[in-house]
């Protein structure tokens, strides 16, 4: 039975190769040419088998040597923020910034478990009218206020 | 010794001095120390995030406004490292250590005040490092030629993987992948577009600034907020006096000509820069002391040291980037980022093509540090406040000017969603050890190293021989083995580990 010693570095060379695997993928249409007259997939190519060969030497080293465990996941923090991120992507044509600034608060706020939604709230309104203030009106940023603009 | 460049740093002087400039120059300063002060954001993520509001200006002035957030930020990240002990990034760790112990002892005044006196001293002389040695190097990059640029970028590229911290295979597969990623888009030969996968933004090849701040601004925001809570700010008593006694001063000057001399020279080398010179004086600042054990007690030297040397090797670090085009850290992928955004090949061309940009810019580094100064004394109590705000109530602040910054550059929500899949990328790559930088440099060289390559052996025909047919090429390739040899050299890696370790 194989013991990974180093998953820190299993992980890494995991993701490495899964890179270098869709480069040369993704790559497989492009003509590689000659050295003399490099093709679109020369570079690409080379660079891909270079990576998947860090990502393979990660992966035996992760067998050899130990190393310290991974980190556990965070998922709360991490999927509020990405889903404020692309809620204001969703939403700052549609509603306008004022509106948008306010529901990336609230929703960014709720990353941490402990909410405390009345000062939330209070945060939402004034961060909305300092950035409609600044970016909308001060920096004149091509950005709707409100809805409809 | 040619003193032509007293002569050109007037001309800078003059283009740097406009009102229009000096306010930008202000206002760098102020934003780049607001947001670098705040705990757990380095100057990386702090320049990402500010990148943005650059973009409107025109060429010089937006070079003005960013050399000035980064100096903002350095002296930010300084500042939370002696009053919270907690270090924006690498550069400042060894400032906690006597910095925040002189805090504790009601001497965070002090401390504060030799740190920006140390870095107004570094920054002049390395200002002038910079109008001396920029030339004369600027007019060697100009006998290069294809196969030279491909050596001198691969040389930087290992160099600045040796000198990562962390895992150097990691640090090599992180380059390459930045490569693999700077090659998405239109290839400029056949005109075909490469790992669009469909999607017409990527024509143009991924944007800078979804791929910094994601992989640093929003990671940045992630990983605090895992952590739990932040420590608070604690404030001492001792902050009104903060300027050094005589007594301090004695004891620190020789440790602020060391430090500025230190970094200015290691500022130069590729993958060099503040981090390396502030552990280097650091640990000269120990070894020289008559009493050693002091250190790590609140010993003025090892505030002094480090900072001047971080300051210097900051001024330093724009040698390479702006005479050879290579950018030596991550900080100067993000400057060499920003130029060519604003239509600028950042070389030798820039010294002899648009002297003003040139001179202006190394000219209002000076006037940058010497804004820092004079902000810095008087409104140091404001900064000490912006710490004492709870990190709850800045993140979101924080996630917002970051959403905003992209969105409005080009208004496309196709920014937005690349944003949040490098986000996503980085705080994998983070839980496995992985750090971003080397990543960004490789991406800003990918396109620049493919084209050389493809040129020298289009001159050559195939023949990788061209590589060693000019001096430079050899030294360059020269040097680049050596410094191979040297990570695989076990002793020298321990040796490297215990210097990342002090």
């Amino acid at each position: 039975m194989v013991r990974v010693r180093s998953p820190q570095d299993l992980g890494a060379g995991a993701v490495f190769v899964t890179i270098g695997a869709a480069g040369l993928y993704f790559g497989q249409d492009l003509a590689f040419g000659s050295s003399a007259r490099m093709g679109p997939g020369y570079f690409p190519t080379i660079l891909s088998y270079l990576i998947i060969a860090i990502g393979l030497v990660l992966a035996v080293k992760s067998l050899a040597t130990d190393g310290p465990p991974i980190e556990r996941f965070s998922f709360r923090p991490l999927f509020a923020i990405l889903a404020a991120i692309l809620a204001f992507g969703f939403l700052i044509e549609r509603i306008g910034l004022a509106l948008t600034a306010a529901v990336l608060t609230v929703g960014s706020a709720y990353a941490r478990r402990d909410v405390n939604l009345k000062e939330t709230l209070l945060l939402a309104a004034g961060l909305a009218l300092f950035v409609v203030g600044v970016f909308v009106y001060g920096l004149t940023q091509p950005l709707p206020a409100w809805w409809g603009r | 010794m040619d003193f032509g460049f007293l002569q050109n740093l007037a001309t800078g002087f003059g283009a740097a001095l406009s009102f229009n400039n000096l306010g930008f120059a202000l206002m760098g300063c102020l934003l780049g120390t607001l947001i670098g002060v705040l705990p757990g954001i380095g100057p990386i993520p702090t320049i990402a995030m500010l990148l943005p509001i650059t973009f409107g200006l025109d060429p010089l002035s937006s070079l003005i406004m960013l050399a000035g957030i980064y100096y903002g930020a350095q002296y930010g990240g300084s500042t939370t490292s002696i009053l919270v002990n907690i270090p924006g990034e690498a550069s400042s760790i060894v400032t906690c250590i006597d910095g925040h112990q002189m805090a504790k002892q009601g001497r965070a005044g002090v401390a504060l005040g030799v740190a920006a006196l140390g870095s107004f001293f570094a920054g002049c002389v390395g200002t002038v490092f910079i109008a001396a040695f920029g030339p004369p190097l600027a007019s060697i990059a100009q006998e290069f030629n294809a196969p030279e640029n491909f050596s001198l970028m691969l040389l930087g590229l290992v160099t600045a993987v040796v000198l990562a911290h962390g895992s150097v295979i990691k640090a090599i597969g992180m380059v390459l992948v930045g490569l693999l990623f700077g090659l998405v888009g239109t290839d400029v030969n056949s005109g075909l577009t490469r790992y669009t996968f469909g999607v017409s933004e990527l024509w143009d090849g991924i944007d800078f600034l979804p791929l910094v701040i994601g992989m640093f601004g929003i990671v940045e925001i992630v990983r605090n907020l895992e952590r739990g809570t932040l420590p608070r700010a604690q404030i001492y008593t001792g902050l009104r006096e903060l300027w050094p006694s005589v007594q301090d001063f004695k004891d620190s000057w020789r440790a602020v000509l060391r430090g500025t001399g230190l970094g200015s020279i290691l500022g130069i080398l590729p993958g060099g820069g503040a981090v390396l010179a502030a552990f280097a004086s650091y640990t000269v600042e120990k070894k020289l002391a008559a009493d050693p054990s002091r250190f790590g007690k609140g010993a003025i030297e090892g505030v002094a040291g480090p900072e001047s040397a971080n300051n210097a090797a900051a001024q330093t670090s724009f040698i390479p980037l702006l005479t050879l085009g290579l950018p030596s850290n991550a900080i100067m992928a993000l400057m060499m980022g920003a130029m060519i955004i604003h239509g600028i090949q950042p070389g030798s061309a820039v010294m002899t093509k648009r002297p003003d940009l040139f001179w202006g810019m190394v000219a209002s580094m000076w006037i940058g540090n010497l804004m820092l100064l004079v902000i810095n004394f008087p409104l140091i109590g404001i900064w000490v406040r912006l710490l004492s705000v709870p990190y709850r109530l800045l993140y979101p602040a924080i996630l917002l000017f970051c959403v905003i910054g992209i969105y409005a550059t080009n208004t496309n929500i196709a920014q937005l969603v690349m944003t949040a899949v490098f986000a996503l990328f980085g705080y994998i790559l983070v839980k496995f050890e992985c750090e971003p930088a080397p990543l960004v440099l490789g991406f800003i060289l990918g396109p620049l190293m493919e084209e050389n390559l493809r040129r020298a052996l289009v001159i050559s025909r195939g023949d990788p021989k061209i590589f060693l047919e000019s001096w430079i090429s050899i030294v360059l390739l020269a040097l680049t083995v050596l410094v191979i040899v040297l990570i695989v050299l076990p002793q020298i890696r321990k040796s490297r580990e215990q210097a990342f370790q002090e």
